[in-house]
């Protein structure tokens, strides 16, 4: 446990010095900038579009992050040898890997804990502007936690990618998944479209198998304030939750039985 | 208890990606280094050599035999608290400092914050890292990154010390250096054991050597019975000689090759058969003057050809 | 040096041509805003991955730019095509973005040259919203609304304003409104109330903007009926029109220049009273003899 904080206080140190963080920059100018155009272009709707605006943004750059650091986690230190002094050292194989999939889990929480401190910072200017809109609304956190659920797991594909394949091989593969992973209800009614049912039952086991990502997605609900169960969000958490573990223990067995050439 | 043993230690791997063909990396190697001794683990480039030491650290699995470090087989995590090793050309993280690297090994090894920054900083000054070790790692060159590859090594005060290819990269000031602290480190009783490919390293701190070639063991033993007697001829500088006085000397087979150096000075290779004081009697009298005199020992290289014979260059099992 | 002066000429070429470019008149002339990439709405949901909402901002955005820019714009043989594609759009993207539905509804049934003039399809974006949101009471009265205001289907009106008060969360005075529609359908005592209501109680400020100034329109209405009388009378009196309305304040009928409530003046023309030019009030709904 000791030797995996270690680990994961060394991938934020660099992530932060590798000036990761500045995409805060970026996020901030946009925010800002968007909610002064928008006042310009469009009726009324100026919160509503922040607020879809905001999430979208806080998960695209967390998602950003999580493939771009995440590809490169364990490759780079195979592909640098600074993994070869590393191993030599009294540390296990698992406690590297789960160290840096904890590492970037952090540097991905300390981001969007910043980003949505900008977002509700926004939103407060915009609620003196439009006064009775409820810009500053709490239910926005319900969108935030399983934005940041669905970004461990997709670090957790990232690194398990990482563990055996190219950087550019497991983005490509990362965000195919992410992808097909809005796909899902599609797999599900397969069979409504071909007429094969070989075809039909496949689509249908990689429904089963394949992240769904979609169920992370409640930002439209959430800006709506419509209710969201939380039988849901439990169910959807716990999903993830396990979805991860799944991934780090393959990750962990891979990376077990790797020969560092 | 022997430092480090192995027995019958393979490794082969498959190489090829659509027809994979298995290729020998090591085979069978057995040796003992015993505690204490300075070690030298010799052999040309793609000798196997590295390969050895990365089945010592268990960054690879053997395909057959055996290692064992202080009497525990080289998975044992206790035993890893007692070893330190460098890589070859080592690299760490772009963005952390020497001191901060150093800091971040000893705290994998469990030491506290204060007992880690005096460790980093007693070792970087061991090492010759100065003020540059509050610079991020990747403004480092070659030989720093080696001098803390070192430091690193160390962190733990190990029993055993591993180093693969420790003097590469570094100046010759920088290999002197690390000679002597290889020698302080078998002074305080640790037991070292590094690969090189240049003769010269284990001639000034070895104890024994083994060589390899071909990912066979060739010959183990103290260097001086495998290679001191192996001088092969003598090399003479003289100045003050006219072409044609090196042009007789040549066809008296007195000398093998001459080479000008300019200045009016002249490389001469002897033969072992001749002596030198007699090739250096025959030529001052025309007139030349004795600049230097070397005995031409053979390279290890020269040494592998002849130890290994003609060396089996297919290494497939096939 | 030499690295330097090459520099210098190759960005003294990229600026001289630029200057070229610019006295050439830019771009060719391109037809503004004549496509919509995308058509399907399924297809733009798929495309959209986890930013649907996002996506219909944009195509809301892009509705009421387009609908304001062809509003604006000078020609007059301005349509509003993708008007009712991009509604489409932003409503299937994401089923509960309210006001594209209202404002939508509004733009799409707004008479020429000030919309296209469709209130059918109007009716159409509402009922989708209705089918997404089975139960918001909103759509049936705006349906209603857009029957009685566009189309002057008091009938119809009715009809719709009876459907919005069975829901059951409808405002109490749904039901009044329907019997009233059916009843004085047209009147303006009626469309007051309509329009009041709207401005007591939408939840939106556009909207309740909006209906104040239907609201003036009415007012408008009133006062030029009025107007009308008197230079009718005016006419009866002396055989001819008064040139100005400083004439008919010389005669003792008016008070002084008679503005609208929005305080721009009146015109006066032979055809009759109008609003004066640039009141905001322009133009007023057409009046027709109630729809049997």
């Amino acid at each position: 446990m000791r030797v995996i904080g270690h680990v994961a206080v060394n991938v934020f140190k660099e992530s932060v010095r590798d000036r990761v963080l500045y995409n805060l920059v970026a996020f901030a100018a946009l925010l800002i900038g968007a909610s002064y155009l928008i006042g310009q272009l469009t009726a009324g709707q100026d919160v509503k579009i922040i607020k879809d605006l905001g999430l979208a943004a806080i998960a695209t750059f967390g998602l950003l992050i999580a493939v771009f650091i995440g590809i490169g986690l364990v490759w780079n230190e195979v592909e640098r040898r600074s993994i070869y002094s590393l191993l030599s050292k009294p540390i296990r194989r698992y406690e590297f890997i789960l160290g840096k999939y904890a590492g970037l889990a952090l540097t991905l929480l300390v981001n969007v804990a910043i980003m949505t401190a900008a977002f509700y910072a926004v939103l407060a200017y915009l609620a003196t502007q439009f006064p009775g809109s409820g810009a500053v609304d709490p239910g926005l956190l319900r969108a935030v936690a399983l934005i940041v659920l669905e970004l461990l797991l997709v670090t957790a594909i990232a690194l398990f990618f990482s563990t055996f394949s190219s950087p550019f091989l497991s983005a490509a593969l990362t965000f195919g998944l992410w992808v097909i992973g809005h796909f899902n209800a599609d797999l599900r009614n397969f069979e409504a479209v071909v007429q094969s049912p070989a075809a039909a039952r496949l689509a249908r086991g990689l429904y089963y198998v394949l992240p769904n990502f979609a169920a992370f997605d409640i930002k439209t609900q959430a800006v709506q304030a419509l209710p969201v169960p939380g039988s849901y969000l439990v169910a959807t958490a716990l999903y993830g939750v396990v979805y991860i573990a799944l991934l780090l223990a393959g990750a962990v067995m891979v990376f077990a039985r790797r020969d560092f050439k | 208890m022997d430092a480090i043993r192995t027995e019958g230690l393979t490794k082969h791997y498959r190489v090829g990606f659509w027809r994979p063909r298995p290729y020998v990396a090591l085979e069978g190697l057995t040796l003992e280094v015993r505690q204490g001794e300075v070690f030298g683990f010799l052999g040309p480039n793609g000798a196997g050599k590295t390969t050895t030491l990365k089945l010592l650290m268990q960054l690879i699995y053997p395909t057959s035999g055996h290692a064992e470090i202080l009497g525990r087989p080289v998975g044992d995590a206790a035993v890893r608290r007692r070893v330190g090793y460098l890589p070859e050309n080592p690299s760490f993280y772009d963005y952390l400092t020497a001191e901060e690297l150093l800091e971040y090994v000893g705290a994998l090894f469990g030491y506290g914050p204060s007992a880690r920054r005096a460790r980093a900083a007693r070792l970087l000054d061991e090492v010759g890292i100065g003020a540059e070790r509050r610079l991020h790692l990747r403004k480092f060159s070659k030989g720093m990154l080696q001098r803390v590859g070192i430091a690193q090594a160390l962190v733990n005060d190990p029993e055993v010390i591993v180093f693969d290819e420790p003097m590469s990269g570094l100046d010759p000031l920088g290999r002197r250096e690390i000679r002597e602290l290889v020698l302080r480190l078998r002074d305080r009783g640790c037991t070292v054991f590094f690969s090189s490919h240049v003769l010269a390293d284990a001639e000034a701190l070895c104890s024994r050597v083994a060589i390899v070639a071909g990912g066979r063991l060739a010959a183990v033993g103290q260097l001086a019975d495998l290679v001191a007697f192996q001088v092969r001829g003598w090399e003479l500088v003289v100045a003050g000689l006219g072409p044609e006085a090196v042009e007789r000397a040549k066809g008296a087979g007195l000398v093998m090759r001459a080479t000008a150096v300019g200045d009016g000075r002249y490389a001469l290779e002897l033969p072992l058969s001749v002596a030198p004081e007699r090739a250096l009697a025959e030529l001052t009298t025309g007139g030349a003057r004795l600049v230097s005199l070397n005995p031409l020992r053979e390279t290890l290289e020269d040494f592998f050809v002849r130890q290994v014979g003609a060396a089996p260059r297919d290494r497939g099992l096939d | 040096m030499k690295g330097a002066l090459i520099l210098v000429v190759l960005l003294a070429g990229v600026v001289g041509l630029q200057a070229v470019h610019e006295r050439g008149g830019g771009r060719p002339a391109a037809r503004e805003e004549s496509l919509l990439y995308v058509r399907s709405p399924e297809a733009a949901a798929r495309l959209a991955l986890s930013y649907r909402s996002l996506l219909a901002d944009l195509y809301w955005i892009r509705a009421v730019q387009y609908y304001g820019g062809t509003r604006l714009s000078t020609d007059p043989d301005r349509q509003y095509a993708l008007l009712y594609p991009l509604l489409d759009l932003t409503t299937s993207l994401e089923p509960r973005f309210n006001v594209a539905y209202y404002y939508g509804s509004t733009f799409l049934a707004e008479a020429p040259p000030g919309g296209p003039g469709r209130p059918d399809l109007a009716i159409a974006l509402l009922q989708k919203g209705l089918r997404a949101q089975p139960g918001r009471w909103e759509f049936a009265q705006w349906i209603g609304f857009v029957h009685y205001w566009w189309r002057q289907d008091y009938e119809q009106a009715a009809a719709w304003f009876g459907r919005a008060a069975q829901f059951p969360n409808a405002p109490i005075w749904m039901a009044p409104l329907a019997a009233t529609t059916l009843a004085e359908g047209g009147r303006r005592d009626s469309s007051r109330l309509l329009w009041q209501q709207v401005a007591d109680t939408a939840e939106d400020e556009g909207f309740r903007n909006e209906a104040r100034r239907r609201l003036l329109q009415l007012d408008a209405m009133d006062q030029i009926d009025r107007l009308q009388q008197i230079v009718n009378g005016y006419r009866q009196q002396r055989g001819v029109l008064p040139a100005d309305w400083d004439e008919l304040r010389r005669a003792g009928s008016l008070q002084g220049t008679p503005v609208d409530p929005t305080g721009v003046p009146y015109r006066l023309q032979a055809e009759g009273v109008t609003l004066g030019p640039g009141s905001r009030l322009f133009p007023l709904p057409a009046e027709r003899a109630r729809v049997r």
